[in-house]
């Protein structure tokens, strides 16, 4: 039994996700769920063979509404993801998404190599911890990013022509760089498969580095917390990816 | 035919429009019809027929040249089809169209001659219509005229033209023969002429009422009419064939042809789901309709292709909506590629999964066992 | 040797040809004609689907508009074994016939006509005359002297502004214009008349194809739906008006382009001696009536005329790989296996090679060899 209990860590809480992240993630899980749904079905409508009238029915002017509805909502709640990358703590600033380091980079490797290779790895890659995003994570997340604001641009572009607020107008000049309309809704739509494999792989390794590490990975999107071993905490001077000087 | 050498003066003492329909036996009244009918079509105010009616009786007929490259003159056709003003009287009576391969008594050196006549007489003046595309391959051979290549006509005439009309797709963006592998390297026309302006008048071929307009609309204000973005009239190309196609209330509605014979075709609801490329094509068949209104292609059954859309035949396939990729053979679209990497996904994260237990199993072992010792810790 | 004349742009057609001829002791020796542009579309096809290839394929000409689709249409049909039901074909004969109707006039009066009708001569006409003669021709209404009167009037004007337009440089006043000033200003009344008759009769083909030019086509059938008992559809509203389309386009043919072609025809009488071609003729068939395989059903029949012996009609089969075959040896282009070779159009290729002089040139060397780009599948098509 004592030889069991010395193993028994002493974990420290940290606060890594604040509130606003953590609404903005569910805000975003919830809109994009329903930008993809009512997306497929603005893509590829439902055979409706039945003999109702047009005066009758509004169905894909409902799924339209919906999806420009939760178009707004996903893009205002980007912006002000991007606005909490300068305001928020260290776990949120902008720095963990865009690689200007060499300890950036050698995360980077170190992650693919223990976690997405599954190699062995050496001592000191065995023991590497992050307690914000990993270095793959933020990279990633920076590339969502912008597949977010390309799908801004190509909706708020096609919207744009049936808008009558001048806000989506702004946005009128992206079919016109792309040549028209036609290529534009194919971007959107080939953009949105980018966000359905995302959305699997990530939520994939949510789940795994809660069941290989123990930290709290999946709650930690809840309440904000991961627990840390203190030891670990000690001996490794756990630092971001890009640590603040 | 001498009767005006150089001369911009000259070309203005000639009769005016005004002249001319008093000349033909209308009064001013029918007159001032005509133009209030003018002002209507170009959709402006009232108070603006009298400029209308001023701009026809002071100016005289303006000299058009029309050339033609890579095309199938389905644009001279459409413009011969239009309904108001009809054919015979743009050409008796509001241009002077010297030169145009389909139309013109005048073949070969005499043909060539007019051209020349015009160049030189209505320096900075005529108006430059083109219909087609230049194939730029093979130092232009792929289209030659008078044993003179395409560009090197398109250069000398273009030079002082007062502005450049591209008629249909094939001068506007390449149309048919620019798609893939675009074999000739047909160029749109405002990739050639620079420094001047060029209305792209896009469409395959474009409504004759929307070429006729284009060239009521210059020789009426004596500018080009307002141009979006892409350069082409906003008159004519502001809005989706889309936002004012009758069957749109179907769309709403989610209710769509499935296939040409069912019983929602019978039924007219909306062609999207048979490939309707309507969302994505600015052109005006909504409103005006063809061949002076009797139709447009949605009425008649057939999705719109796009015909005015940039590279529309590169975009897709004329009969899915999903948006199909070149290079993965004409059965792929975006969704079975997406479907297949879905399916990759899974697999590979499955296998990860695996993988993970199998080689982190000490790791994963040891935070069990941890929490196992912990669970004791506290109940003791 | 004589001398070359090149007419080069010949006018008054769809695409870009070249004429040249030798010319000795004022007669043509010999000629030489030279498509001059091509596309290519043959190339840009492969691979894409057989349903949208009509879309590409009529757009090798848009005045006879429509043909090429049709043509695609059935050859994917053949190729898939697609039996397209009754009303579809029908629908298709219809528009086909419209076209058919369409063409023949446009052609006589504003593709053709300027090599007869003398326009300026035609301002010396008595309108009274003309009108007189008109009326012995045909019971067309529009034949007062007045109406002449005013057409003249009209051109007069035109004339005198010195902006000739389309009729600029022309061959006015030549002697090869053999039509008494009368007879000219019909022509012309009737040039512009038929440009106005023109722009009617393909209504039909906006009711059935949505548009002209380039009506839409469908692998399978049609895509409008017949369907009497709906706005959408073909009902009777839009049977009516077809009704009348067709009624007034007969009418208008019936009494101006065919007394015109006569009356014309009549003053040019040793034109018929001229030309001609080899003597040998040969028909596809076409306005099926039960399917376009069973070439019996065809209400224009198929076959082959040789010598001009007109008592003699041959079958063809288009799909014998000896009868139709295509020619490249006089053709920009090249073939694999030997360009004296000739290829089924089913086994064509399309491989370009440009051997004419540089451009801007003054002849094309005819001595080694004359070349045309092909255009329209015009390459040389000899049958058997
Ligand atoms: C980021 C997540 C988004 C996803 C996954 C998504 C997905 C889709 C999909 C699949 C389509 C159908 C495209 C087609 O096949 O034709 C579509 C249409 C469209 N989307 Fe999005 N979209 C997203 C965001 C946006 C945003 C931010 C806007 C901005 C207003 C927007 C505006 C539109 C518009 C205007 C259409 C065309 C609808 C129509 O014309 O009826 N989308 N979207
Ligand atoms: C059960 C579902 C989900 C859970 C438990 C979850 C959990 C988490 C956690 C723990 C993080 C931070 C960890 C890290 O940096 O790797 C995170 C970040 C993120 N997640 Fe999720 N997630 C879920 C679904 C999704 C979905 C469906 C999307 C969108 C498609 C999404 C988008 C994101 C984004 C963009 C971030 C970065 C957040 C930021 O820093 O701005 N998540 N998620
Ligand atoms: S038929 Fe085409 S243009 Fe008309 S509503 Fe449907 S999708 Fe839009
Ligand atoms: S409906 Fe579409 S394809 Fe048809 S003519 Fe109009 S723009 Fe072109």
């Amino acid at each position: 039994m004592a030889e069991k209990l010395l193993r028994v860590h002493r974990l420290r809480r940290i606060y890594v996700w604040e509130l606003p992240v953590r609404i903005y993630h569910w805000i975003n899980v919830l809109v994009l769920l329903v930008l993809i749904v009512t997306g497929f079905y603005i893509g590829n409508p439902l055979a409706l063979m039945s003999g109702k009238e047009a005066s009758e029915v509004y169905t894909m002017g409902w799924f339209r509404f919906l999806h420009f509805a939760a178009a707004y909502i996903f893009f205002f709640n980007f912006v002000f993801r991007i606005y909490w990358g300068f305001a928020g703590n260290k776990y949120a600033n902008w720095k963990q998404f865009i690689p200007t380091t060499k300890t950036f980079w050698k995360e980077l490797k170190t992650v693919l190599k223990m976690d997405i290779l599954l190699m062995k790895g050496n001592k000191e890659e065995r023991e590497h911890l992050t307690i914000g995003h990993n270095a793959l994570a933020g990279l990633t997340y920076f590339g969502t990013f912008l597949a977010f604001l390309l799908q801004c641009l190509t909706g708020f572009g096609l919207y744009a022509s049936m808008a009558s607020w001048w806000f989506p107008k702004l946005f009128a000049w992206v079919p016109f760089v792309l040549g028209g309309d036609i290529l534009t809704r194919q971007i959107h739509h080939w953009t949105m498969w980018f966000f359905i494999l995302f959305a699997v792989i990530h939520v994939y390794l949510v789940f795994y580095h809660d069941y290989v590490e123990g930290r709290g990975e999946i709650s930690s999107m809840g309440g904000g917390w991961k627990f840390i071993e203190e030891d670990y905490f000690e001996k490794n001077k756990p630092h971001t990816p890009n640590p603040e000087k | 035919m001498s009767k005006h050498h150089h001369s911009q003066e000259k070309w203005f003492e000639q009769p005016t429009y005004y002249d001319e329909i008093r000349f033909k036996g209308y009064s001013r009244r029918d007159f001032m019809k005509f133009a209030s009918m003018m002002a209507a079509f170009i959709g402006l105010e009232t108070s603006a027929i009298g400029q209308v009616a001023k701009a026809m009786e002071t100016k005289p007929r303006l000299p058009v040249i029309w050339l033609h490259f890579q095309e199938c003159t389905c644009c001279s056709e459409s413009f011969i089809r239009s309904s108001h003003p009809i054919v015979a009287d743009i050409l008796l009576d509001k241009i002077s169209l010297d030169y145009s391969e389909t139309l013109m008594a005048a073949s070969g050196t005499q043909a060539e001659a007019a051209l020349k006549n015009t160049l030189e007489k209505y320096k900075g003046q005529y108006i430059l219509c083109i219909e087609g595309s230049v194939p730029v391959g093979a130092d232009g051979v792929y289209c030659m005229i008078g044993g003179k290549t395409s560009m090197q006509i398109l250069e000398e005439v273009s030079e002082h033209a007062a502005a450049v009309i591209a008629w249909g797709s094939c001068a506007s963006n390449g149309c048919v023969q620019s798609a893939k592998p675009n074999p000739t390297k047909a160029t749109p026309i405002h990739k050639l002429v620079k420094g001047k302006p060029v209305i792209k008048v896009p469409g395959c071929p474009p409504i004759g009422e929307v070429m006729a307009g284009v060239i009521v609309h210059y020789l009426t204000f004596g500018t080009i009419p307002e141009l979006d973005r892409l350069g082409r009239p906003k008159a004519f190309y502001s809005k989706r064939v889309h936002d004012t196609c009758y069957r749109r209330p179907f769309y709403d509605a989610g209710l769509f042809v499935e296939s040409f014979d069912d019983e929602n075709a019978k039924k007219g609801y909306c062609l999207y789901k048979v490939g309707c490329k309507g969302p994505t094509t600015y052109n005006a068949c909504g409103v005006m309709k063809w061949n002076e209104g009797t139709s447009y292609p949605i009425q008649s059954g057939h999705p719109c292709i796009g015909c005015s859309e940039e590279n529309y035949w590169d975009n897709g396939r004329l009969y899915e909506r999903a948006s199909s990729f070149a290079g993965f053979g004409i059965e792929s679209d975006a969704d079975t590629l997406g479907k297949y990497a879905l399916g990759a996904t899974g697999v590979a994260l499955a296998g990860h999964a695996i993988l993970t237990n199998l080689n982190k199993r000490k790791d994963i072992n040891t935070l069990t066992a941890e929490g196992e010792a912990g669970d004791v810790d506290v109940i003791e | 040797m004589g001398k070359r004349i090149v007419v080069d742009p010949i006018t008054r057609i769809e695409g870009h040809l070249r004429i040249e001829a030798d010319i000795e002791n004022g007669k043509i020796k010999d000629a030489y004609s030279s498509g001059t542009m091509v596309r290519l579309i043959e190339e840009i096809l492969k691979g894409r689907d057989p349903r949208d290839a009509w879309a590409y394929v009529g757009r090798v000409c848009g005045v006879c508009t429509s043909t090429h689709s049709l043509t695609s249409v059935r050859t994917v049909e053949d190729a898939l074994d697609i039996t397209i039901p009754a009303n579809a074909e029908l629908v298709r004969n219809i528009m086909h016939c419209t076209l058919y109707m369409h063409d023949h006039v446009v052609h006589f009066y504003h593709l053709h006509a300027m090599d007869w009708v003398d326009v300026v001569n035609a301002l010396k006409a008595d309108p009274k005359k003309t009108s007189e003669l008109a009326q012995s021709l045909s019971h067309w209404p529009k034949s007062s002297p007045g109406y002449f009167s005013d057409i003249q009037a009209r051109i007069g004007k035109f004339v005198a502004s010195g902006q000739l337009g389309i009729f600029s440089n022309g061959y006015w006043g030549h002697p090869a214009y053999k039509l008494p000033p009368e007879v000219n200003l019909i022509g012309l009344a009737h040039y512009l008349e038929a440009l106005e008759w023109q722009k009617e009769i393909v209504k039909i083909h906006a009711i059935f194809g949505g548009k002209n030019p380039h009506p839409n086509y469908l692998v399978g059938g049609m895509a409008c739906s017949i369907g009497l008992d709906d706005v959408s559809g073909i009902n009777a509203e839009r049977l009516a008006m077809v009704d009348r389309l067709l009624t007034e386009g007969k009418q208008f043919i019936e009494q101006v382009y065919i007394p015109d072609l006569m009356a014309i025809a009549s003053f040019y009488k040793d034109w018929g001696a001229i030309g001609g071609g080899l003597g040998n003729y040969l028909v596809y068939g076409d306005l099926p009536t039960k399917g376009i395989r069973d070439t019996a059903s065809f209400k224009f029949p198929s076959g082959a005329i040789l010598g001009k012996d007109i008592s003699k009609v041959y079958d063809v089969d288009l799909k014998k790989d000896d009868e139709v075959q295509e020619f490249i040896k006089h053709s920009w282009y090249e073939y694999s296996g030997g360009d004296d070779k000739g290829l089924h159009p089913w086994k064509g290729e399309s491989k370009i090679n440009y051997t004419g002089p540089k451009p801007p040139f003054e002849h094309l060397d005819v001595k080694t060899n004359i070349h045309t780009l092909k255009h329209q599948g015009g390459m040389a098509m000899p049958w058997k």
